[in-house]
């Protein structure tokens, strides 16, 4: 085990984890895509090339290729699981508050295209930043920053059409 | 402003939600990174799958490396049995001195060339017709047709056609090298001039030097039947350097051209009966066009088939006599010269193998590229309606 590779799996096994369950919606198939992704990116660490990105996003495509593929083989968006969003980690609302933003998230989450939701996963669960998010879907840091807007904006309409 | 504090808080409950995986599965893939996904990778991986991933980790220069390393191996074995090959009878003949792979040396300094008088009727046969062409007759080397120590290919390897001629014609040749003092050449050339005579050869061509590159060649014909005379005659002269002799079956198309020339005489008497017959001075012009034609095709096919004969009854034999001088200026048994030599013969032998090999990878490796290509167009198209 080379250091590099320990060192880019300890910083980013959580946010890939994060970035699969929010787009695949189902905790069993994100660790399925964690471990396949990080098994594949230890078998080809030899091949990274720094000159083009850094390992984050190397592994975040590597992951995504993953996630992409599972999605394949289910023919078919994952509909919502049934615990797609820890409640313990919304413990900075108040506690009825928390519930129904909790509800809210997941219905308007479980509404999005999977495009929308994979940006709104990379974005605000894996933590990447819009040059990230476009390096590693192939398009221009705008591009990419005016999906994403246009997807929360989806999930918030979507949640105040609810209240 | 009131849009945008929701969309704030929208985004910070988004980040606060992030799922986070079960501190058993992340204990799981800790242990598994730790050790090197070996579990997965011991567990029912055959070993192809295992060499797939082991290509798949190498980096594109160390993958280059193996690969230009593996096809170098590849090349320098496939030279070394081809050039195994190509000396192989060589080697069994030679009995010391030279280079294996050396073909005829030049000498240099003073020369004096004879063209002895031909026959009457029998003129040298030209290389073509020592190396009959291939769709006339059996190719020496593709066809086994050529073989050390005068062995004939058996009649199994013949056409049909020619399997049951009793007779068989064979096409002879030879090569030898012996090795003289400089001050024995004269004295030897005269013992090869006197072995030529007793076995009624003929030579077409001699060349003689003297001095410090002293030494001989001749260019002989030798009756077939005396062949093997003749040789052991030549091997007595002096130390044999070397000695290589060949066959070739001339049957198959010295048959087909007695057939054609059966044919045309067949076709010459039917033609004069034919004028015999004929009763207007038309008819009888027409005839004999016709058989001035089919004359001069039989007079053709008797040549060829004359020139056929020859080769069969008369075996080309090249001879020379090499001194230690010029054995000694082309550093002595194995040299200088004979390493240049050689290492020109393997690397016309590497080229042509790397060319060979080029011609069937680069094909295969190109439909593999392009398979691979595709699939990874197609690969990319699915994953991307995967997210439609």
């Amino acid at each position: 085990m080379d250091i590099a590779f320990d060192q880019l799996y300890r910083s980013s096994r959580d946010d890939v984890y994060a970035y699969a369950a929010g787009l695949l919606r189902d905790r069993a198939a994100a660790e399925d895509v964690t471990a396949t992704a990080f098994e594949r990116a230890y078998r080809k660490r030899a091949r990274f090339n720094p000159r083009k990105g850094s390992p984050r996003a190397w592994i975040f495509g590597i992951a995504r290729n993953a996630a992409l593929d599972e999605l394949r083989r289910r023919g078919r968006q994952v509909e919502l699981a049934s615990e797609p969003i820890d409640a313990e980690s919304l413990a900075g609302f108040e506690e009825g508050e928390r519930s129904e933003l909790r509800l809210l998230l997941g219905e308007a989450l479980g509404r999005l295209e999977a495009g929308e939701r994979e940006l709104i996963a990379l974005k605000f669960f894996a933590g990447l930043g819009n040059g990230e998010i476009a390096s590693l879907l192939g398009t221009s840091e705008s591009n990419a920053g005016t999906k994403l807007h246009r997807a929360v904006t989806k999930l918030r309409e979507a949640c105040d059409g609810a209240l | 402003m009131e849009r945008s504090r929701d969309y704030d808080d929208i985004a910070v409950a988004l980040a606060e939600a992030r799922p986070t995986p079960r501190p058993d599965f992340a204990a799981e893939l800790d242990e598994l990174v730790a050790n090197g996904f070996q579990r997965d990778s011991q567990a029912g991986r055959g070993p192809l799958v295992a060499i797939s991933d082991r290509l798949r980790a190498l980096s594109p220069q160390r993958l280059l490396f193996a690969t230009g390393g593996t096809a170098l191996a590849a090349v320098v074995v496939a030279t070394m049995i081809v050039a195994s090959i190509d000396s192989g009878p060589a080697q069994e003949t030679d009995s010391g001195g030279g280079s294996l792979l050396s073909g005829l040396q030049s000498f240099d300094g003073e020369e004096q060339s004879t063209e002895p008088p031909r026959l009457k009727g029998l003129s040298a046969p030209s290389n073509q017709a020592a190396k009959p062409s291939a769709d006339q007759e059996l190719s020496a080397s593709s066809a086994s047709g050529t073989q050390s120590s005068g062995e004939v290919q058996s009649s199994d390897s013949l056409p049909p056609f020619s399997r049951d001629v009793r007779h068989r014609d064979i096409e002879r040749s030879a090569e030898i090298a012996l090795l003289a003092e400089p001050a024995d050449v004269a004295d030897d050339s005269a013992e090869v001039f006197r072995a030529v005579h007793d076995v009624r050869g003929i030579v077409l061509r001699s060349t003689t030097a003297s001095g410090q590159n002293a030494g001989a060649r001749f260019e002989l014909l030798i009756p077939s039947r005396n062949l093997g005379d003749a040789m052991a005659a030549f091997s007595a002269i002096d130390e044999v350097g070397s000695r290589h002799e060949a066959t070739t079956d001339i049957t198959t198309p010295t048959v087909s051209v007695e057939e054609q020339l059966r044919d045309s005489r067949a076709t010459i008497d039917g033609l004069l009966a034919q004028l015999a017959a004929a009763e207007t001075e038309s008819e009888m012009e027409a005839v004999e066009v016709e058989l001035r034609r089919e004359r001069r095709q039989a007079a053709a096919l008797q040549a060829q088939l004359e020139q056929l004969q020859r080769r069969a009854d008369y075996s080309r034999v090249s001879l020379r006599i090499e001194t230690s001088d010029s054995a000694t200026s082309s550093g002595g048994g194995w040299g200088i010269d004979d390493a240049v030599n050689d290492a020109g013969q393997i690397l016309a032998i590497a080229a042509g193998v790397t060319i060979v090999g080029l011609a069937i990878v680069g094909p295969l490796a190109l439909i593999g590229l392009l398979a691979w290509l595709a699939h990874r167009f197609w690969l990319r198209r699915a994953r991307g309606r995967a997210l439609a």
